[in-house]
């Protein structure tokens, strides 16, 4: 939820405050189909989606890109929760339903759980999560608390960050701090500040939402920075070239934090294949798209890439979890060509 | 709770653990409630993961029997879960069925895993009724599998309503239905009518009908499911052909027991044992595949 008494966007998503217009996207001459290829022996983590925002056809369409897990952090709902059933139904769907229901495309899931910053805002409620959070936080894959820290930079917001910091810290997990949208720089530093003083290992401290201008603090400091390519907004994948170029792989990942506003759930593969195309080395892709992520994120021991759907074609994807799960033989890609429909 | 499946299980878990696991289980289940509680969620964490193998060595004790808990190709942390739900009944009986709930209302996929497949070895497990069904409901596979397959409580305590629903559903999702326990003893006629109702259904779409599903019918054999029988013998498929026979075979309905004879090599396998239900169960189904 938003509290902010100024905020007039009804919905907003991870990039809401864009000053760029979406009309006329620019390189329209690069099409995506014609580069895919560059891609194609290339498997990759997504380490920040909101699958519960995204259709089956995404779920197909990031398989068939290489796509083999991901991370679904803990996120608002878009429009203030109403109680704490909400937010347990919610938890709850992260390590259930939205498991299974990426298990059928043979895409590894994981989570983290979190309050959200702007939901910390509503205190009443925010008090009666905390003390159902450690209920989840120990479960089977997930594997860390997130997405935490700052949105409007509130007392409430700063509280329940530092809580949950406690709590990561007791639980041996890592930590995915979303960084506010504005006055980012300050948040980022803010939040950077906070978590050391509560004795956390920056290397297990995932800051995310990174830029230009934040990424030289977080790193020289000894966090993680993620970038997320998100249309239209903060991070578009050629300055995400440009980032790479600077700065090498260490402790760089890229995710597409895609949800339920405009977004991409392929930004990754898209950025691997722009990268690739701009003559950056196999291992580099490598690291700042798949490996990065899974040694930020298996600090939490949740996370064996035996368990990763091996198989690019996505077949077979039905012995997913070493048991036959999908409803009968559902085809895994019906083609989205083919006007018939089996 | 039974004591006595409780050490059978400790006996297979024994039969599979490191001794650091095996410790790791007994501290958490002599400590306090929440502790226990927490140990069921963070299993994962402290146990290998592996299938265990039921296989006794001669000096081994005694395992349950598939008709009390049927353990075979579980995980190590299945296991283990559902031993320390029994610890859990034993530590604090008074606020047992509270706990349960709340272990269900917050678990993942795996822990309804555990928590489903202990439902026959609690203590009165007809109060875990609406949560079984809750199971069948469940769209997610490995919960759905976890009370249909193997699980010997649907055929105890399911009312013919829950319990047609489950085969309903598990044949609906392409599973193997004789992995369903109890399958022969709860055939009933709704459920025979029902099936083939479905079966028409099926084949209006140009699908099929797994074979085996037609040992529900035979006892309940009537006019409308002789003609289901004479469409399986003219299908194209030997497997339709066997079906067919072997449910006009479990017939007293006079024309279907003359539809057999006139396959007299499929009635002569029967009456010699050659040819019975087993010859026709896979586990590979793919009904919806269009047949070309």
């Amino acid at each position: 939820m938003c509290l902010n008494p100024n905020e007039s966007t009804p919905n907003p998503s991870h990039f809401e405050d864009s000053d760029q217009q979406i009309a006329n996207p620019a390189h329209r001459e690069l099409a995506w189909e014609d580069y895919r290829e560059l891609i194609k022996d290339m498997k990759f983590f997504d380490p920040h989606i909101h699958m519960v925002s995204r259709t089956t056809d995404d779920y197909q369409a990031m398989r068939q890109s290489g796509i083999i897990a991901l991370i679904e952090p803990a996120f608002w709902l878009g429009q203030p929760r109403t109680g704490l059933s909400s937010f347990k139904d919610y938890y709850s769907s992260l390590v259930g339903w939205e498991r299974f229901r990426s298990s059928q495309f043979g895409i590894k899931h994981y989570c983290t759980m979190g309050l959200n910053s702007r939901e910390a805002n509503n205190e009443p409620l925010a008090e009666q999560v905390m003390e159902i959070l450690p209920l989840y936080i120990y479960k089977e894959g997930v594997v860390g608390v997130g997405e935490i820290g700052f949105d409007d930079q509130t007392a409430a917001e700063e509280k329940y960050f530092r809580l949950q910091l406690e709590l990561a810290k007791k639980a041996k997990l890592p930590v995915q701090i979303h960084t506010p949208h504005r006055d980012k720089k300050n948040g980022t530093e803010r939040s950077m500040a906070i978590a050391l003083e509560h004795g956390l290992d920056p290397s297990w401290v995932i800051v995310d939402h990174n830029n230009e201008e934040t990424v030289k603090s977080v790193l020289d400091q000894g966090f993680y920075a993620a970038f997320t390519i998100y249309p239209f907004t903060k991070m578009g994948n050629e300055r995400m070239v440009k980032v790479v170029e600077q700065y090498g792989p260490e402790r760089i990942m890229v995710n597409s934090a895609a949800d339920w506003g405009i977004s991409d759930p392929l930004a990754i593969p898209k950025t691997a294949a722009l990268m690739k195309m701009r003559g950056i080395s196999a291992e580099t892709i490598r690291m700042v798209t798949y490996q990065n992520a899974i040694d930020a994120f298996g600090k939490s021991g949740q996370i064996d890439v035996s368990d990763f759907g091996s198989d690019q074609s996505g077949e077979g994807i039905d012995k997913f979890h070493g048991n036959s799960i999908l409803r009968g033989g559902q085809q895994l890609n019906p083609s989205k060509e083919s006007l018939v429909i089996q | 709770m039974s004591i006595h499946v409780q050490k059978k299980l400790w006996a297979v878990i024994l039969s599979n653990t490191l001794s650091s696991e095996s410790e790791w289980l007994e501290q958490r289940s002599q400590s306090t409630v929440m502790e226990l509680m927490t140990g069921f969620v963070a299993a994962p964490r402290f146990l290998r993961k592996t299938i265990i193998q039921t296989k006794k060595n001669e000096s081994a004790e005694e395992f349950p029997s598939p008709e009390e808990i049927s353990v075979t190709d579980w995980s190590l942390v299945r296991l283990c879960r559902v031993w320390l739900l029994l610890k859990l009944e034993e530590l604090d009986p008074k606020h047992f069925k509270q706990n349960i709930e709340t272990l269900f209302d917050t678990a993942e996929i795996n822990e309804l895993v555990a928590l489903y497949s202990a439902l026959p070895v609690l203590s009165s497990p007809e109060q875990w009724l609406f949560r079984a069904t809750d199971a069948v409901r469940s769209n997610m596979g490995l919960v759905f599998d976890a009370i249909a397959l193997r699980n010997p409580y649907p055929s105890k305590y399911f009312s013919d309503q829950a319990w047609n629903q489950l085969v309903l559903k598990t044949i609906f999702n392409d599973k193997p239905i004789h992995l369903i326990m109890g399958l022969d003893r709860r055939k009933n006629e709704a459920l025979a009518h029902i099936l083939s109702d479905f079966a028409h259904e099926r084949w209006a779409a140009g699908r099929v009908v797994a074979p085996e599903v037609w040992r529900l019918t035979g006892p309940y054999m009537n006019e409308k499911l002789l003609q289901d029988m004479k469409a399986l013998f003219a299908s194209s498929s030997a497997d339709n052909h066997r079906a067919a026979a072997l449910a006009c075979g479990e017939s007293t309905f006079p024309p279907a027991l003359a539809l057999l004879e006139e396959h007299p090599e499929l009635a002569i396998q029967i009456k010699t044992g050659t040819l019975n239900w087993s010859d026709i169960e896979f586990k590979e189904l793919n009904t919806y595949v269009p047949q070309p």
